[in-house]
């Protein structure tokens, strides 16, 4: 698909899965880092606990179907390297501080002016310019920013984030997307341009548009442990069966009353429910909630008749009972349950990528999609520091060996 | 002179529904894509019974949620159950350069939409069909929203207080993500396309580009054995870190400290020299193992000022921290209004409202995004007259077939 586009990835944390999507989709990326490596791969959760360089999963997670080389930017030659590697590059990706690059003379304006099709992508927490570029952030600051953290947690306790980072993960695939859809328009026009991601805008997408409320006077919403809010109406989401939780959800109106419907079905049929709970008219049910004709404890009523029904079956039960019947519960699994869920086996959905440093292969996710004609290969697995300096600056930029020693003796590469 | 928008050119079928596929297609208008949007009277798209609601109206034609995820779009209002409902859509099929789906497996065949039904009329195809599992495996037909493809991932427990039942990510977490993907995916396609005239078929399974985002804990899981439960707000690489109250009702302000040099200046904004200069709290590895210290103490502070106020005296002071914002701090925020976060629109029913800018700028072509979320059948006389040249009489024939509702 992006066979012999080359992308030039100066990511920092922030940004590493945008070039990685590329990389999946078949471009030549090649990530630069700091002599020494990228600071990422001092960062844990190590494998078997080895704080080494070369044993980051932190670094291994978005650095698949990358080449890997150091160049010193801090230098006037390493910085005249990377020019002539951007001159023949498609896309560059970066997510320093606003004008960090632009001070070292590597800006969009500065690139682009030899290479006028390049597209230069920037990720930053809050975009290139405005009252708030400069703030200073991390993962907890964006999700408080984006309007998102308001939502997670328990009434009773502060807002929490989820443990494992994501803001910068939304405005990673952000990126790529306007990526592509710059390259596409780039095969017309041979135009590129500079985009400019931030993150607290890609991160706002997992609010649900309750950003929206104020401005169109919509009723504002807040975090609710284990479900989420509809007005004065709480919507339970995670419940307890007999043997752990399962998520499902009981709700109304034309599309989504048709599941409840067929839920107190079975349920009555199950003997955990009565006729009044059976007959609402689930379509009209919110309406009815929300002006007053059905009172809030009338729906807190059949919620108590549903959690015993949960309460009395396995999540196992619960969820063939769904499969069979085409109901909303699916049972809330651990990281390990999911590695064994049958369903990613079927689909040869888990990649094992060896690492021949390591005694053993290596469990990654798959693939985001699978597509027909041009499968997403694992054909490269995350670099070491500097793997690919000689095939590099060597082979395709042409140095030669004594220029090569100088340039590693300089500390430049 | 304005350069062209990347997608004017691209053309696009789009039967999705609910928030995981839309938010594709949104991203395609925003960009200059033609959207065509089936929507049939009888199966209407479940998030319009979804706020917020403009003027806190809960009708069908009010909800903020539609509107905003499928801005800019054509709607076109199909009874698929009637054979000349179905003859349009092979019309389409043959104007599209693209078809995107969420229905079951089962479904699209039925009615000969199914890709290989479909490219036998246009050969060179991009379908995407998106759905929570995937066509195949075991759970193919495991239909249904966000919450579930969350819950077995195992994002729920990721999510809460180790003292308690996991409090899971907000609504359905998996529908925020899968669209990125799916534009990803379905622009590589394009890309594909356009430089070799090959379509192709694209299985877009919601629950596996989610787990994109946990490939650390995945990756620990399968090397390490580890297993990840709730731990509210601990981060390993910042102490103190947290959400502190504010002063008001649900106030909170979030701050994160990396450094020593955030500790130094966190404790001069809160003028606690005395904390400073503590040997107890000198290094990162002292700051760790006293966290709950630190956050009383941290907590002493905020709570006495407006999240707003202790925002700006942290950043100018170079810590990392920022108010919790609930709505109507966004639509207040002097950021989000820099980048024209929020844009006005007209909607056909509800009038004056506003739907969200597209994410990211593109600076030779900024996005256009003039048209919220249309009403159902807004388009009809547009997208059979003008786009696939129905005549007057054929479009009265399919009113009279009972074909557009």
């Amino acid at each position: 698909m992006l066979d012999g586009c080359r992308v030039i990835d100066l990511t920092t944390e922030r940004g590493l899965l945008c070039g990685q999507l590329l990389g999946d989709l078949g471009a030549d990326v090649i990530k630069i880092e700091p002599p020494g490596g990228s600071p990422v791969r001092a960062q844990g959760p190590f494998f078997a606990a080895a704080s080494a360089a070369d044993r980051s999963i932190c670094w291994w997670a978005y650095n698949r179907n990358k080449r890997g080389i150091t160049l010193n930017l801090e230098t006037g030659e390493g910085r005249g390297l990377l020019r002539r590697l951007a001159a023949r590059a498609d896309f560059l990706l970066e997510s320093d501080n606003p004008g960090e690059l632009g001070r070292r003379g590597l800006s969009y304006g500065d690139l682009a002016a030899a290479n006028p099709a390049l597209v230069y992508v920037s990720i930053t927490p809050f975009g290139q310019d405005g009252p708030k570029a400069t703030y200073a952030d991390s993962d907890l600051i964006i999700m408080a920013a984006g309007g998102v953290l308001i939502l997670y947690g328990d009434e009773d306790r502060a807002p929490i984030r989820m443990s494992v980072p994501q803001a910068y993960l939304h405005a990673c695939c952000d990126a790529a997307g306007a990526a592509l859809i710059a390259y596409y328009g780039r095969l017309d026009s041979g135009l590129g341009q500079h985009l400019d991601v931030a993150a607290q805008e890609s991160i706002g997408l997992a609010a649900q548009s309750t950003p929206l409320a104020a401005v169109i006077g919509g009723d504002d919403t807040r975090r609710m442990a284990g479900g989420a809010k509809m007005g004065p109406i709480r919507v339970p989401l995670v419940w307890a069966a007999r043997d752990g939780l399962v998520s499902s959800v009981v709700l109304f109106g034309p599309a989504l009353g048709v599941f409840t419907r067929k839920l107190v079905n079975f349920i009555h049929a199950a003997g955990f429910c009565d006729d009044a709970t059976r007959d609402k008219d689930w379509i009209a049910y919110g309406n009815l909630l929300l002006t007053g004709v059905e009172p809030l404890a009338a729906y807190d009523r059949v919620k108590e008749q549903i959690a015993n029904f949960f309460a009395h079956h396995t999540k196992a039960e619960l969820f063939a009972i769904a499969r069979e019947h085409n109901l909303l519960i699916a049972p809330l699994a651990t990281i390990g349950e999911v590695l064994d869920n049958p369903q990613f086996a079927a689909r040869e959905y888990w990649r094992h990528v060896e690492h021949p440093e390591l005694p053993r292969a290596l469990t990654y996710p798959g693939p985001f999609a699978q597509m027909s004609a041009t499968p997403i290969g694992y054909r490269r697995r995350p670099p070491r520091v500097g793997e690919h300096n000689r095939e590099i600056y060597l082979g395709e930029l042409g140095l030669s060996e004594g220029e090569f020693t100088a340039l590693a003796r300089k500390g430049i590469i | 002179m304005a350069r062209k928008l990347p997608l004017a050119d691209v053309k696009v079928l789009d039967f999705m529904w609910v928030l995981a596929g839309p938010g594709i297609t949104r991203s395609m208008a925003d960009y200059g894509a033609t959207i065509v949007r089936i929507e049939s009277a009888g199966r209407i798209d479940p998030v319009r019974t979804v706020g917020p609601f403009k003027g806190n109206n809960p009708g069908l034609e009010y909800s903020g949620l539609y509107a905003n995820n499928n801005a800019g779009k054509l709607a076109l209002s199909l009874d698929l159950s009637k054979p000349a409902a179905r003859e349009v859509v092979f019309d389409l099929v043959r104007w599209a350069d693209v078809v995107c789906e969420a229905f079951s497996p089962k479904a699209m065949r039925a009615w000969g939409f199914d890709y290989d039904s479909l490219r036998a009329i246009k050969p060179d195809l991009v379908m995407l069909s998106t759905c929570l599992m995937g066509q195949t495996g075991p759970l193919a037909r495991f239909a249904g929203f966000g919450n579930l493809a969350a819950a077995l991932c195992g994002f729920y427990n990721l999510v809460g207080w180790p003292d308690r039942t996991p409090s899971g990510p907000y609504s359905a977490y998996t529908d925020y993500i899968a669209p990125r993907f799916g534009l990803v995916a379905l622009m590589a396609a394009l890309i594909h396309r356009k430089r070799t005239g090959q379509g192709q078929y694209i299985d877009q399974a919601q629950a596996e580009s989610a787990m994109q985002f946990l490939t650390i804990p995945i990756l620990d899981c399968a090397a390490n054995g580890t297993v990840y439960s709730p731990i509210a707000n601990y981060d390993p690489n910042h102490a103190p870190h947290g959400v502190y109250p504010a002063a008001g009702d649900d106030r909170w302000i979030a701050i994160a400290c990396a450094t020593d040099a955030h500790w130094q200046a966190l404790c001069a904004v809160m003028k606690r020299p005395d904390l400073a200069a503590d040997n107890r709290y000198a290094t990162f590895a002292a700051r760790d193992a006293r966290r709950a210290e630190l956050d009383a103490a941290v907590a002493q502070w905020t709570m006495q000022f407006d999240p707003h106020a202790s925002e700006r005296a942290l950043q100018a002071a170079g810590v990392p921290a920022h108010t919790v914002q609930e709505s109507a701090d966004l639509a207040a925020d002097p950021q989000l209004a820099h980048r024209d976060h929020f844009v006005k629109v007209t909607q056909s029913v509800a009038g004056a409202t506003a739907v969200e800018n597209s994410r990211y700028k593109m600076s030779g072509t900024p996005a256009r995004v003039d048209r919220a979320g249309p009403a159902l059948g807004e388009d009809n006389h547009y997208v059979l007259h003008d786009l696939l040249g129905y005549s007057d009489d054929r479009i009265s024939e399919l009113v009279a077939a009972e074909a557009l509702g």
